[in-house]
């Protein structure tokens, strides 16, 4: 009894100890360097950022084409074909894009990012940089959270874009709704302020939890290949728990009748 | 404190999850000499580098390096006393994403705002020092363990630091760059006047061109002296180290309360119940 | 560490693609448009009921765009909606004082949107002018309720 009470107690005190530790690290790692720090941060977008496009465009395409194709056949049976544009504009501004790209986000970039720290790690790579006086969270954490939040959200639009492309090759197309009130509902129900920016305020919070757990378990990881496994899994699982949970709070906030 | 000291460390105590490393370590480098710290590996050898590079803080006790209290500065101060100290890893540590030209021209880069013909120029001098003037565009993870280190000495000394810890930098060395290595230590230290700390294991080439050597055991110094005054140590601890010998006062086996035979027998007992 | 100028490019494309997304977004899908005020006058009407207006909601005129739904408040003084438009400058100074605003819906179940329907008066309506003949939305419910208590009269 005394033993389950101690155990729940060290197991307490060790959450709130990484949480503080994560805050910390977070707050010390936001100051990017002086010297060249414009191009370590574009370096880090490239790897972040750039390279996770391919992913996203495919995935955004087929969502929209998905939306687009199951929309339909309920639609078509209210004789309201023509709200498809509304229909996929919708879901994917408010819920699919910011949501699906963080997934993909997490495990595409989060989890290469916990590997590349934790080999730096486990390498010594990171104590030898404290050694020649450089300081690793101004050199290597930084530049990295940085493009996390940079790029998510630039990766959220372009999945929105191409998402809608892909609806509409489907619906307006192969499926014969009319092109121009496929546009002209969404024009009518979507509002710049409401859907797009709420989206990318989504998008943006996304970014700093999903970036921020996958650098800090690279930074914070036990340095051997067995822990570089393990934080690499727990960055997919943690960042994804964490985005889902987030957009529910995020969605009862702005869409929520409160 | 004296002058004629680089770095001092006071009545040092420090212990990692519950395992007490040391308890109460005094330790001096002098300038310019080259000091060595060596004993059985597990007694902290790493650890104690990384507390005077002040990358872990004691329990207890002080370390001073140039009359500053190494755990008392701030960050910022760390980091710019890092600058006139090199450290060589056992695994090297090179980074990755970095060509070996670059990796030696890292610390140049960083500290300083030559411009890149003078970076060159150094960079080069230094690799030509540790004869890898010609491996300058391959990527570390296309080096031997053996030419890692020695870019990583080339990188080390780049800034030239007034004091360089190696650590264990003759481990999985081959025959030749090991007398290499040991006539570079040697040499950087008669030219530049350059402080060392060697840690280490290597016995021969250790004692070979160490001016003091500390002995650690069981978290506390347990011999000191020269290379001479250790050969003849009589302390049988000491000696088992010195000369290598199996058998002594130093267990080999790590400790255990049953007895080998009995947990043979034990063992052998179980067999016959379960069969 | 040098930059090299390919990744520069391709960092810089693609900050700048993404803005371009978000551009592309505010106008082809939420149909911002930057050409706004200036070229449009405003009017009001009061309803007594809009049922499913909402701001930016069209205005037509003969079922051509003219105009969208600007604001919507409640008039305490009549306890009915007052609903701010704005409508494109071609028509200004060209609709009768007795012109009808009524609120349509597009279908059985579509959106909701004001339609006007030009009058004879000789007197032309100016900017921020209200427009007094309005007509409600048609709310279903109230209609299917007519439509059941009309049975059951008979």
């Amino acid at each position: 009894m005394i033993n389950q009470l101690a155990a729940l107690g060290r197991g307490t005190i060790n959450v709130l100890e990484a949480l503080g530790r994560s805050v910390i690290f977070l707050v010390m790692g936001l100051r990017l360097p002086l010297q060249n720090g414009l191009g370590l941060l574009l370096r880090q977008i490239h790897f972040v950022g750039v390279l996770s496009l391919p992913i996203v465009i495919v995935s955004g395409v087929f969502i929209g084409m998905v939306l687009a194709l199951q929309g339909y056949v309920v639609l078509v049976d209210f004789s309201a074909e023509e709200a498809l544009g509304q229909m996929v504009a919708l879901s994917l501004l408010r819920e699919l894009a910011p949501v699906v790209t963080a997934l993909l986000f997490a495990g595409r970039a989060g989890s290469a990012l916990t590997a590349e720290i934790g080999l730096m790690k486990a390498t010594e790579q990171l104590t030898s940089m404290e050694m020649i006086g450089v300081d690793p969270l101004k050199r290597v954490i930084a530049p990295r959270l940085w493009a996390g939040f940079i790029s998510l959200p630039v990766l959220t639009v372009f999945f929105s874009v191409v998402g809608i492309f892909g609806g509409y090759l489907v619906g307006v197309d192969w499926l014969g709704v009319y092109s121009g009130s496929f546009w002209s509902t969404m024009q009518n129900s979507v509002l710049f302020t409401d859907d797009i920016l709420n989206g990318m305020v989504k998008s943006v919070v996304f970014a700093v939890v999903v970036t921020w757990i996958a650098v800090f378990q690279g930074y914070d990881l036990e340095p051997t290949s067995e822990g570089i496994s393990r934080a690499t899994t727990r960055t997919v699982v943690y960042g994804s728990l964490a985005v889902l949970g987030m957009d529910f709070i995020l969605t009862a906030l702005m869409f929520g009748e409160f | 404190m004296n002058d004629s000291n680089l770095v001092e460390v006071e009545d040092l105590y420090f212990s990692r999850s519950g395992r007490q490393i040391f308890s109460g370590v005094d330790l001096v480098v002098p300038k310019g000499k080259i000091t060595a710290i060596m004993g059985p590996s597990g007694t902290g050898k790493t650890t104690l580098l990384k507390l005077i590079g002040g990358q872990l803080a004691p329990d207890r006790g002080r370390v001073h390096i140039a009359n500053k209290d190494v755990h008392r500065l701030s960050r910022s101060e760390l980091f710019r006393m890092r600058r006139r100290m090199g450290m060589l890893f056992q695994s090297g540590a090179l980074f990755s994403d970095l060509s070996v030209f670059e990796n030696v021209a890292f610390p140049i880069r960083v500290h300083t705002n030559l411009p890149e013909t003078m970076i060159r120029d150094l960079a080069l001098i230094k690799l030509q020092a540790v004869g890898l003037r010609g491996a300058r565009a391959l990527m570390p993870s296309e080096l031997s363990g053996g030419m890692t280190r020695r870019v990583a000495l080339a990188r080390a000394l780049s800034l030239d630091p007034d004091l360089i810890m190696y650590d264990e930098p003759f481990v999985g060395q081959d025959p030749i760059s090991m007398g290499v290595l040991v006539k570079l230590i040697r040499q950087l230290n008669q030219a530049f006047n350059m402080t060392a700390i060697v840690v280490s294991h290597d016995i021969k080439e250790t004692l070979s061109i160490a001016d003091y050597v500390y002995v650690i055991s069981d978290g506390r110094v347990m011999a000191k002296g020269s290379p001479e005054e250790l050969g003849k140590a009589s302390d049988p601890r000491v000696s088992q180290f010195v000369h290598g010998e199996p058998d002594g006062p130093v267990p080999f086996h790590y400790p255990t309360d049953v007895d080998f035979a009995d947990d043979i027998l034990r063992g052998s007992g179980l067999k016959e119940r379960t069969s | 560490m040098k930059r090299s100028r390919w990744l520069e490019c391709g960092v810089g494309v693609f900050v700048l693609a993404g803005f371009l997304g978000l551009v592309f977004l505010g106008l082809q899908v939420s149909g911002l448009s930057f050409s706004r005020g200036g070229d449009t006058y405003t009017l009001n009407a009061n309803f007594s009921n809009i049922g499913g207006l909402k701001e930016r909601s069209k205005v037509t005129m003969a079922g051509v765009t003219v105009g969208r739904v600007t604001s919507i408040e409640l008039d305490p003084k009549w306890f009915d909606a007052r609903v701010t438009m704005s409508v494109t400058d071609e028509l200004k100074d060209k609709l009768s004082q007795d012109t009808t605003a009524s609120i349509l819906t597009s279908g059985l179940l579509g959106e909701q949107y004001i339609g006007l329907t030009p009058g004879g008066s000789p007197d032309m309506l100016k900017d921020g002018d209200t427009i007094k003949d309005t007509q409600q939305a048609l709310v279903l419910e109230e209609l299917i309720q007519q439509l059941v208590s009309n049975f059951s009269k008979e």
